[in-house]
């Protein structure tokens, strides 16, 4: 009857085998990096260290990014609302007023220097103010002057697409996080509760599971968007969240009931163990990692939901960027063929949910390993 | 054993076989064993589990999982002259089924559930004999017929979830014979039957194998089983042949230690000795076994004063039938008996007796329906939860699984802190785990195990934290549910000595939960037979060895397999 | 069997008054008074007057639940707050648009998903099955909203394969010409989905013993696949297509949106921006009773496609 080595104290319990495990795994690796970066984006936007001024309109109207080059003045032109400065006309020789509109156009073009008399022909007496005023006008204006290309292109009112991107992914991650941790806590809660106990407790949940899931999911959603008349990050969390507990409940009651049979459960109860120190600290333990999985899982479908949600406009107030919106809008970009910041939003979006969705399933493997 | 021709059906060469666990470790389960199967002979392939003896017959047919199983090149598998691994797929799957077949463990599972047991063997026929479906319907009848299937015309358009245990096996038999292979390999077809059913598919599975002509490779942990049936012995440990040879030569004077311990470790019907010889003290050589230990009796005193008195104990479980009905299903029906201290009461039965109800119900893990169980005279299945909780310290139970009774995230150390410090014993923690550490070195563990984790722990070992548990509260009654029949027979020997030697100091009274019925009987002071709820009959256990007077228990100790007579 | 049938139906009483409560409770109590909502929407108060006597809002609650459950039991929710058209009638005419695009859709992303889960548990365990998981992993990430958008933009705008837009009057006409676009969209969106999942349940299926006992029988790898697993994976994934079907109703909204077809997806769209809640209302609870009795059909499905079931 051999041991295994006697030397180290403590042996690895379940966390630390998971992640020995998940250490091997590459791609696991690879996905996990690619989520730890897009949180540490979600940090720095957050403490508004970047992309703060994203509302600030630093290109010109449908900029493409850089490596399209600038539109020439025509793509621009045709694409601008009112024309700032309107073409002259060619001159028609046979108009009998051709020099009184000469003169006209003439005294126009001057009109940009500010006239030094008003029309009674006295001299302003503000005049010096005015001209000072004027003069840091157009410094400022300078300054401000609106940039042909930006990296990844700007939308319709010139904002920068990565800084949109940026806080599009904020508020993606937090709602999924948020809303995700809700629903699971809940979830779980309600699933222990039930499981053990079975009985009129079960009856009970299982009533108010029925009805949750007799109503599909995304009308669920939207009837409660319907009620709640104002919109927010908050309240997109709340639908989610409360609306998004049953399949964890599910999983979770299910694993209480087999969890309550087994013998080691037994055991606690022979030599004296209470109803509160069986189900949190005899099961909970065999059943966390399903939860955390389960969490995981629900993050990424909550990412879906909130883009879907913004898109319809029943999600993010206006003035938070989301993912959604900016898909709302690329898609009269598209027609006039803008495809940039469809792209951006996608392609974000597509990394993100990506790294997480694999680095979900590579988690599931090494928390539950079975030989494949 | 009648002499055969000793041509070789099944010649293997240094068969070794590795198993890929995760990216970078390997397994290696079977080391280089060669041995032969000659034709028109049972031979028996005995190991405990990790032997390798499942893993080298799945080698044989080219069952290996390909994902992570892998077969050495240079071994060498020669089937009626034909290198088996040289041979491409589709060759090898023209001979299962066909010249070979193999019969499984678990025939529930073994099946497929959602095909009739007709479909499932004509597609064999079908497949292999080229038969239309309706000769194969035929055959398939006249199979089932052979193989003692009651009714077989219309059994054969059963599900397998219709029929029983033993009627499965009987499925997967005809199945497996459909197609007269020269080699039959049956997978522990018993293992997972009742007793009784065990020995009428062992009678069947041998009367083939005249009948037919065919060779027979019997799997099985149990060397005793075999006894009577093998004409060829192989033992296998650790992925390693240990003896093979003449099955009589190999029970009458088995050279190796590890054989010489799977035929004497186990507990016999004919002696009791003060403790049962275990591994090791075969493996020291001759002498230890020749001393014959002193016997150790058995039975209830006269006049002893009882510690448990248990009255007409009920248990029944109620389901919902149809509208408003329900349904009543009982388990345990009025159940009597007496405990005393320091003595042990043997629950012997089969599956569906009730046995282990009674264990759990004694517990409170189970609400009783009607009874009462006196425990030093006060009725412990009466009380509230609150008043029992004292006694929860005085009766406690060890059970059968020693994989699912203990909590996998806990570690020893708090499995074993865990009822102390419920009931308050030791005056602190560092006093308590002093109070582990003792109870460790008393069950055989070094205190090292403290901090570590239950599946770093082998089946024995887990059982041995267990029983350790259960002393950290110094019960006066240990209810042993099944408690040695998931452990391996030389591990069951260590485990049974410990709860002797418990016994022995502490005077710690036994309810013996068991279907091994030489186990119960080396164990128990006092054995009830119980079937479908019932008790059927109670005696002191030599008493009811020698002259059982009710038809069950006879028919028990008939199904006993026999050819473990040797001489001491 | 016709006890548990009733058993069933009785059981599902309280669920159906816990539905009818939740709406009940979201839409009068939450949602307020609809002369507040509709404020902005409605200029005519006479309208407004109209729709609050309606709904009882000057009685106490148990009679405004009273009136709700009767028109339930009515099938006559009044008419649109918006539009004006009864409310049954929106029901009526908007199912067959979701049906005509629903149920090709289920056949088709149901026969393609479990043939191509058959062949990927065919070579499952090599790179061409990792491959394939992950290119699923990376097809689900990008939202349902690029596919329609591209898909759109592409096949029926730019190269004029498809109509953007628009539904027609024959049935034919229909399926074939305005329902083709939205119907492959949605399968590109759900073949990744389903393909995973009935992957799960076909390996699960694999890893039985009796997948062995097939072996040691020598069937060949396909017909154990195709015969064997494929019968036992059968149920789980039944189970599944038609737990899933109410829920699709609604989940072509996207696509019936963006292609103005007129279904019950996109009525339920322009009544949400609309705060059209009789709409809502009434699309909700019946879409919960039709769940409901989908769940009652799925058991009944199930018991007849699993023999180890048996009726309680």
């Amino acid at each position: 009857m051999s041991m295994a080595t006697l030397s180290s104290q403590h042996s690895p319990g379940l966390w630390t085998l998971a992640w020995r495990r998940l250490r091997v795994d590459r791609v696991a690796m690879l996905s996990l990096a690619v989520v730890l970066l897009f949180l540490l984006t979600l940090v720095l936007s957050a403490t508004e260290l970047i992309a703060a001024d994203w509302e600030v309109e630093v290109g010109v109207n449908y900029a493409p990014p850089s490596f399209v080059g600038a539109q020439s003045a025509s793509e621009r032109g045709m694409t601008e609302a009112p024309a700032t400065t309107a073409e002259t006309p060619p001159e028609n020789p046979y108009d009998p007023l051709k020099d009184v509109i000469r003169q006209l156009r003439a005294e126009m073009a001057n009109s940009a220097a500010p006239s030094v008399t008003n029309d009674y022909g006295i001299p302003d007496p503000l005049e010096k103010e005015l001209t000072e005023i004027r003069s840091n006008q157009s410094t400022t204006s300078v300054s401000l002057e609106k940039q042909e290309t930006l990296p990844l292109g700007a939308d319709k009112w010139g904002h920068d697409i990565i800084k949109k991107t940026i806080k599009g992914a904020e508020t993606s991650i937090i709602v999924g996080l948020v809303s995700a941790l809700l629903a699971t806590v809940l979830g779980t809660l309600f699933g222990a509760l039930s499981g053990y106990f079975g009985g009129w407790i079960d009856d009970c949940f299982n009533w108010f599971y029925s009805i949750f899931t007799s109503i599909p999911y995304l009308l669920l959603i939207l009837a409660v968007a319907a009620v709640l008349q104002q919109k927010g990050v908050t309240t997109i969390i709340l639908i989610l969240g409360l609306t998004g507990w049953t399949g964890v409940f599910r999983l979770i009651r299910a694993e209480y009931m087999k969890h309550k049979e087994r013998e080691y459960v037994l055991a606690a109860d022979a030599i004296g163990a209470s109803h509160w120190r069986k189900m949190f600290v005899h099961i909970f333990p065999n059943v966390s990692h399903v939860a955390l999985v389960q969490m995981s899982i629900l993050v990424v479908g909550f990412i879906k939901s909130e883009v879907i949600l913004s898109f319809l406009g029943f999600g993010v107030p206006v003035g938070v960027v989301s993912w959604g919106s900016m898909l709302n809008e690329a898609q009269n970009e598209l027609i006039l063929g803008k495809w940039w910041q469809l792209t951006a939003a996608t392609v974000a979006m597509a990394v993100l949910v990506t790294a997480f969705s694999l680095f979900t399933d590579a988690l599931r493997d090494a928390l539950d390993p079975k030989l494949k | 054993m009648t002499n055969k021709v000793e041509d070789n059906l099944l010649e293997v060469r240094d068969l070794r076989v590795q198993f890929r666990i995760d990216k970078a470790n390997t397994f290696d389960a079977v080391k280089g064993i060669s041995f032969d199967i000659p034709r028109n002979m049972t031979v028996a392939l005995v190991g405990e589990s990790g032997s390798g003896k499942s893993v080298s017959a799945l080698a044989v047919m080219g069952l290996l999982p390909v994902e992570n199983a892998r077969v050495d090149p240079a071994s060498g598998i020669v089937f009626d002259g034909r290198n088996l691994l040289a041979l491409s797929a589709a060759e090898r799957r023209k001979l299962c089924g066909k010249d070979m077949s193999m019969i499984f463990q678990e025939p529930m599972s073994s099946l497929n559930p959602v095909f009739t047991v007709g479909f499932q063997i004509t597609e064999v026929l079908r497949l292999h004999m080229g038969m239309s479906a309706k000769q194969a319907r035929t055959r398939v009848i006249e199979l089932l017929e052979e193989v003692g299937l009651p009714d077989p015309a219309s059994r054969i358009d059963y599900y397998p979830s219709q029929l029983s245990g033993g009627q499965q096996q009987r499925v997967m038999i005809a199945m497996a014979i459909a197609c007269e292979p020269k080699l039959l390999i049956a997978d522990e077809p018993t293992t997972a039957l009742d007793v009784t059913i065990q020995k009428q598919i062992i009678d069947l599975i041998i009367s083939l194998q005249q009948r037919r002509q065919m060779s027979v490779l019997f799997i099985t942990h149990d060397l005793a089983l075999v006894a009577e049936i093998a004409d060829r012995v192989i033992v296998m440990r650790h992925g390693e042949i240990q003896e093979q040879g003449d099955a009589q030569q190999i029970f009458a004077h088995p050279s190796h230690p590890y054989t010489q311990a799977l035929l004497h470790c186990r507990p016999s019907l004919d002696t009791r000795p003060q403790r049962l010889p275990v591994i090791d003290d075969m493996m020291q050589g001759d002498k230890k076994t020749d001393i014959v230990l002193p016997q150790r009796t058995r039975g209830y005193a006269v006049g002893e004063q009882p510690l448990l008195v248990v009255n007409k104990l009920s248990k029944s479980f109620f389901s919902r039938v149809g509208l408003f009905g329900k349904k009543e299903f009982k388990a345990v029906q009025n159940v009597s008996f007496t405990l005393p201290r320091g003595k042990t009461l043997g629950i012997v039965g089969e599956s569906g007796s009730g046995k282990t109800t009674v264990g759990l119900t004694l517990l409170r893990l189970h609400t009783a329906t009607g009874g009462q169980a006196l425990f030093d005279g006060k009725d412990i299945l009466a009380m509230s939860r609150q008043e029992f909780l004292a006694y929860k310290r005085r009766i406690q139970i060890v059970f059968q699984n020693p994989y699912a009774s203990l909590n996998p995230r806990f570690t020893v150390g708090q499995i074993l802190m865990e009822p102390m410090q419920i009931h308050q014993i030791g005056a602190n923690d560092q006093e308590r785990t002093a109070l582990a550490f003792q109870w460790l070195h008393k069950v055989g563990l070094p205190e090292a195990s403290f901090h570590r984790y239950p599946h770093e722990f082998s089946g024995g070992q887990r059982q041995r934290i267990a029983i350790a548990r259960c002393l950290t509260l110094q019960p006066e009654v240990l209810v042993c549910d099944e408690s040695v029949s998931a452990l391996d027979v030389s591990v069951q020997a260590q485990v049974l000595n410990l709860l002797q030697d418990l016994q022995d100091e502490f005077g710690i009274s036994y309810i013996f939960i068991s279907h091994d019925l030489s186990v119960v009987k080396y164990m128990a002071d006092q054995v009830m037979v119980m079937h479908q709820g019932e008790v059927v009959e109670m005696a002191d256990s030599d008493e009811l060895y020698r002259h059982p007077s009710h038809p069950y228990t006879q028919a028990l100790l008939g199904a006993i397999p026999k050819g473990m007579h040797q001489p001491r | 069997m016709l006890a548990y049938i009733i058993r069933r139906l009785w059981q599902m009483i309280p669920t159906m008054l816990g539905v009818v409560l939740l709406v009940f409770l979201l839409f009068n109590w939450v949602g307020g008074d609809p002369a507040y909502i509709l404020a902005g929407k409605i200029s005519n108060p006479e309208q407004i007057a109209n729709i609050r006597r309606q709904l009882g809002l000057d009685e106490p609650v148990y009679i405004q639940l009273w009136i709700f459950i009767n028109q339930i039991l009515s099938f006559d929710f009044g008419s649109s707050w918006s539009t004006g058209e009864p409310v049954s009638q929106i029901l009526s005419t908007r199912l067959g648009p979701s049906l005509t695009l629903l149920i090709p859709l289920t056949i088709l992303e149901t026969v393609i998903a479990i043939a191509l889960a058959l062949a990927v548990a065919y070579v499952r365990g090599s790179l061409t099955d990792r491959v394939v998981m992950i290119v699923c992993t990376v097809a689900m990430s990008i939202s349902i909203l690029v596919y329609i958008i591209v898909f759109q933009y592409g096949f029926a705008y730019k190269l004029g394969l498809f109509p953007v837009q628009g539904w027609g009057e024959g049935f034919a006409e229909n399926l074939f010409h305005y329902a083709a676009l939205p119907i492959i969209i949605l399968l590109a969106v759900s073949i990744a989905p389903n393909l995973r999942l009935f992957r799960t349940f076909v390996l699960d299926e694999v890893g039985q013993d009796y997948v062995r006992t097939a072996r040691a029988k020598g069937l060949s790898e396909s017909r154990i696949l195709w015969v064997h697993v494929l019968r036992n994976a059968a149920i789980p994934i039944i189970t599944y297509v038609m737990s899933n079907l109410p829920a699709l109703l609604i989940g072509a909204f996207l696509v019936e949106r963006f292609f103005s077809i007129p279904g019950i997806g996109r009525e339920i769209i322009l009544a949400v921006e609309r705060s059209d809640f009789p709409v809502i209302k009434a699309i909700t609870v019946y879409v919960a009773f039709a769940t409901m009795l989908f769940n009652l059909l799925t058991d009944l499905l199930y018991q007849a496609v699993d023999p180890r079931v048996k009726l309680k």
